[in-house]
């Protein structure tokens, strides 16, 4: 599979690098040479210094042999019009990057006009992952497979004597539970019976939906369950515009704080029902003013990762129940899991993997990227013709990064075990390493690897 | 640096390498030639070895730019340490250095001889000499690059390091991809070559080893009279042709099949570079013309031979040039440093470093007159930034001085400066023959050890873009980061 990508930012590259770990020919395209330098460096793609609009440029490309098209670009103008000039050129599939919420309420209109296959919005998906989120009765970060069958939850185990130095095996109440990964220290690795578990790790449970909610009130006590009636927002950027415009329609009573004036206003005008005040964020006089401490959550939005990251600790420390906090950078990722804060949410990611899912189509269900993006979690529905169909999983060889963490056979959730055999048609969801992803493929994917780099993946 | 997974493409390479020798060790069994055991040997030891490090070092994650240098520069030198044992072994030269030297001297493609009697040499070290040039040529890591999956992080490194020009660019997005195409475009041009020599009346052999010296832009031959020794103006011609093909970026062919022929004619490195061909073999066949030849035809033909000889750094000869007018001499060294086009098989500065030089030196006189002028250097009209820029200027300047400090050490040998001097020009710049007591019909082989090593050494770092070499040597990198 060709893909191009226009626009090496944050999101370019990281489609970048996850196209590549697909497998595909990828070709970046930035009119800033120094960013393809750099990337170039320690990516095996083509870098092409133009501008996407350039159709010359396009057809020397030979842009009909290409399958895909990503228009990430900073601009959505530029975006869309890339999209449809490469579609028009005879790229199979255009996926634009738009984030202007103006144009996204006549996103049907020009998709269908403009022939753009998929429009992502970065901001509207990380404020729909933040409303799932809020929604839910019990304050870690979940995650839904096999529509909402199948949860995997990460869970701060803390000095909590029921896990804090014991032995997997050793746990109680996980009977119907699957530990598929631990990450201490931003280190995820997939453990076996005889792990220990440290202080302050973070566990990445899987399981029946019913097995969780039960796990989740056993351990609950100490959280808040009651509902979310009153959240605050800080930052009224397109992320804080439709989280707050989500929950509003929840009949959630949203605080948003902004700097701008001007954006107050215009905020102000759109948005019905929501408290709009001017001021600044970290002014933590002007928060405990607004009453943040009386909040069942707080949400960092702002353009800044730190600003986000410093004021939910805050709101944390003055007893706010869930905070949550966008980062667009990966840099924070191994201290974010040591910090008390409940949520941190990449746009990046949240966009990659709808990409991904997008573009393996098919037979994969969906695909969740783990914060840090070091790993994710895929569901698939077993093909008939895949060599490992029939077989028991102790008999398939998975490499050490891989974990498949719950087989759906007919509504049912089967936990696996050793002796579990996968049978056409199941939907199995399964964690993988990003290293280990060449595993992935080459178990649930009919591929032929050559003699030479099947040496070269075993040695 | 990562030494694991430096150790381990070390590997692979040495498996790639032992593989290449084995069509020079079948012909030394059919020619049943004193050198079957010497090579039965060698490749045992260098697959050995091959798949030792192979197996041993655990595969890690990826290769940092600086693996991918000492990845480079390692391989190299231990791919001429082994292909050189089987003419130290078989008697070829009398010492081990001797066989480094030539093997080196193979794999750099520059095609400089310590031996005194070339025709007595067995068939299957002859194949071999010459085969180095064609493995060399294109590069024995992109070879190896074409049949390995990607290496990851820091292959594009490798790339970069073994390919000559100051910019280098992918042609397919995969490195690997790239490595193919190269390699089917050079391929393509090789057997070419072969069938339109064999088609002039040439053995089917020594095709091969004259088509392995031109494409690679080696010069090695297995007659003393190097091409000299036919007769005929048609395999002149076409070893002429395939020099100049060689010397040529091989994207161009690349885009040339793909049906965009006037790339070819709009770039302004081709354009230059047939232009200094076209202009030097004139300026010579009138010198020639006058002064010694009497004849036009000849000194046309013998010109453009020995200019496509020297600018693509290939180092044949039909004529002993050194008996050439002085004015002729200095052109043809003025050539030994152009060199040939990046992305090419030749060496040399290149000729794109000369064309960024001249329009350096044309935008420095602009701003004299006006000195506020906003004049970006200009490439194929795409501006060249100015680290590009001041790499180019970077690699002239360690050019000249390594140029002119090895110079002066090889006249220690006590020899003329004019030999010293185009010794050193025709190893660093990968051609082969200088002038004088290195000329076309002498060797090397008078030298002394130490300074035939530092002329091996010149070579790799000629063949290497200089500073593959250089940063290997600096000790700050031998550091292991944990």
């Amino acid at each position: 599979m060709k893909a191009m990508i226009v626009g090496a930012g944050k999101l370019g590259t990281k489609l970048a690098e996850f196209f590549v770990a697909e497998d595909m020919d990828v070709t970046v395209m930035d009119s800033n040479i120094k960013v393809l330098e750099r990337l170039n460096e320690h990516l095996d793609v083509l870098t092409v210094t133009a501008n996407g609009i350039d159709i010359k440029m396009m057809r020397d490309l030979n842009i009909e042999a290409y399958d895909l098209l990503v228009g990430s670009t900073e601009n959505d103008e530029t975006n869309t019009l890339i999209c449809t000039l490469a579609k028009k050129l005879g790229c199979k599939q255009t996926i634009a990057r738009i984030r202007n919420p103006e144009y996204m309420e006549q996103i049907d209109f020009i998709k269908s006009e403009l022939g753009i296959d998929h429009i992502i919005n970065p901001d509207l998906a990380t404020a729909v992952a933040m409303e799932k989120y809020l929604m839910k009765s019990y304050s870690f970060y979940t995650d839904d497979f096999a529509s909402g069958k199948v949860q995997m939850v990460d869970f701060n185990i803390g000095s909590n004597y029921e896990f804090a130095n014991r032995k997997i095996m050793d746990l109680v109440g996980l009977e119907n539970l699957l530990i598929t990964a631990i990450s201490s220290n931003g280190e995820l690795t997939i453990p076996n019976g005889s792990t220990r578990l440290n202080e302050g790790d973070i566990i990445h449970i899987i399981g029946n939906t019913k097995e969780i909610e039960k796990f989740s009130h056993r351990l609950g006590e100490d959280y808040h369950r009651k509902l979310i009636s009153k959240v605050m927002i800080l930052g009224g950027g397109n992320v804080g515009y439709y989280l707050a415009k989500r929950l509003c329609k929840n009949k959630i009573q949203v605080t948003l704080i902004e700097q701008d004036r001007q954006r107050c206003q215009e905020l102000s005008e759109k948005l019905d029902n929501v408290l709009i005040i001017h001021g600044d964020g970290t002014d933590i006089h002007l928060l405990e003013e607004e009453s943040l401490s009386s909040m069942d959550a707080f949400i960092g939005v702002t353009g800044f990762d730190e600003e986000n990251l410093l004021m939910a600790l805050m709101a944390k420390q003055s007893g706010v129940g869930k905070t949550i906090a966008k980062i667009s950078r990966s840099n924070y990722i191994k201290i974010i899991n040591r910090l008390n804060i409940d949520a941190a949410i990449n746009p990046v990611y949240i966009t990659a993997s709808s990409i991904l899912k997008y573009i393996r189509g098919g037979k994969v269900v969906s695909v969740s990227l783990l914060l840090g993006g070091n790993a994710e979690v895929t569901e698939i529905i077993l093909d008939k013709d895949l060599p490992i169909i029939g077989k028991s999983l102790m008999e398939l060889d998975f490499p050490k990064g891989m974990i498949i963490g719950a087989i759906v056979r007919d509504n049912d959730v089967i936990i696996p075990k050793g002796n579990s055999v996968l049978l056409e048609n199941d939907r199995i969801v399964v964690f993988c390493l990003s290293d280990d992803l060449s595993g992935l493929k080459m178990f649930f994917k009919q591929k032929k690897g050559g003699f030479l780099s099947e040496l070269w993946n075993r040695s | 640096m990562n030494y694991g997974i430096v150790l381990k493409v070390l590997g692979s390479i040495l498996i790639v390498l032992g593989f290449l020798m084995i069509p020079s060790f079948v012909i030394a069994l059919v020619e049943s030639g004193p050198d079957r055991t010497p090579f039965l040997i060698t490749i045992l030891l260098t697959l050995a070895i091959g798949f030792f490090l192979f197996f041993k070092e655990r595969k890690e994650k990826s290769i940092s730019a600086k693996d991918g240098l000492a990845i480079v520069a390692f391989g190299w030198v231990a791919a001429s340490l082994l292909g050189a044992i089987p003419l130290y072994l078989s008697g070829v030269t009398e010492n081990y250095v001797d066989a480094f030297f030539e093997i080196v001297s193979g794999f750099t493609t520059t095609g400089a001889t310590i031996l005194t009697d070339v025709e007595s040499m067995p068939a299957g070290i002859a194949f071999w000499r010459s085969f180095t040039h064609w493995i060399g040529g294109m590069g024995i890591l992109v070879f190896t690059l074409a049949l390995l999956p990607a290496l990851g992080i820091g292959g594009f490194q490798i790339f970069k390091a073994e390919s000559p020009g100051p910019v280098t660019g992918k042609i397919a997005p995969r490195l690997k991809d790239t490595a193919k195409i190269l390699y089917i475009t050079y391929i393509t041009i090789t057997l070419a070559e072969v069938l339109l020599l064999y088609l002039g009346g040439m053995s089917i052999y020594e095709s091969f080893i004259h088509t392995f010296g031109t494409v690679g832009t080696g010069g090695f031959s297995n007659r003393a009279d190097s091409v000299g020794a036919y007769t005929s103006s048609y395999i002149h011609m076409v070893i002429a042709f395939f020099m100049v093909a060689s010397g040529v970026n091989f994207a161009l062919y690349y885009s040339f099949f793909r049906g965009r022929v006037t790339d070819l004619l709009k770039d302004e490195e081709f354009k230059l570079y047939i232009g200094i061909i076209v202009i030097a073999t004139l300026a010579i066949t009138v010198d020639l013309w006058l002064v010694s030849y009497h004849n036009f035809f000849y000194s046309l033909r013998d010109s453009f031979f020995q200019v496509a000889s020297i600018i693509t750094t290939t180092g044949y000869s039909t004529a002993d040039f050194d008996q050439w007018p002085t004015f002729t001499k200095g052109i043809l060294l003025l050539l030994m440093f152009v060199g040939a086009s990046a992305g090419s098989t030749g060496g040399g500065m290149k000729v794109i470093r000369i064309l960024v030089m001249l329009k350096l030196i044309k935008r420095e006189v602009g701003k004299l007159y006006h000195p506020r002028a906003v004049m970006p250097v200009k490439v194929n009209n795409k501006v060249m930034n100015n680290e590009t820029i001041a790499r180019i200027n970077s690699f002239l300047a360690l050019y000249i001085v390594l140029f002119i400090v090895s110079t002066l050490l090889v006249s220690l040998e006590q020899i003329d400066l004019i030999s010293a001097g185009s010794a050193v020009a025709a190893t660093l710049g990968n051609i082969g023959p200088g002038l004088e007591l290195v000329g076309p019909v002498q060797n090397y082989a008078f030298f002394s050890i130490p300074t035939k090593l530092w002329l091996s050494l010149l070579m790799l770092m000629g063949r290497l873009e200089l500073f593959t070499i250089i940063a290997l040597i600096a000790p700050k990198n031998w550091r292991i980061d944990v």
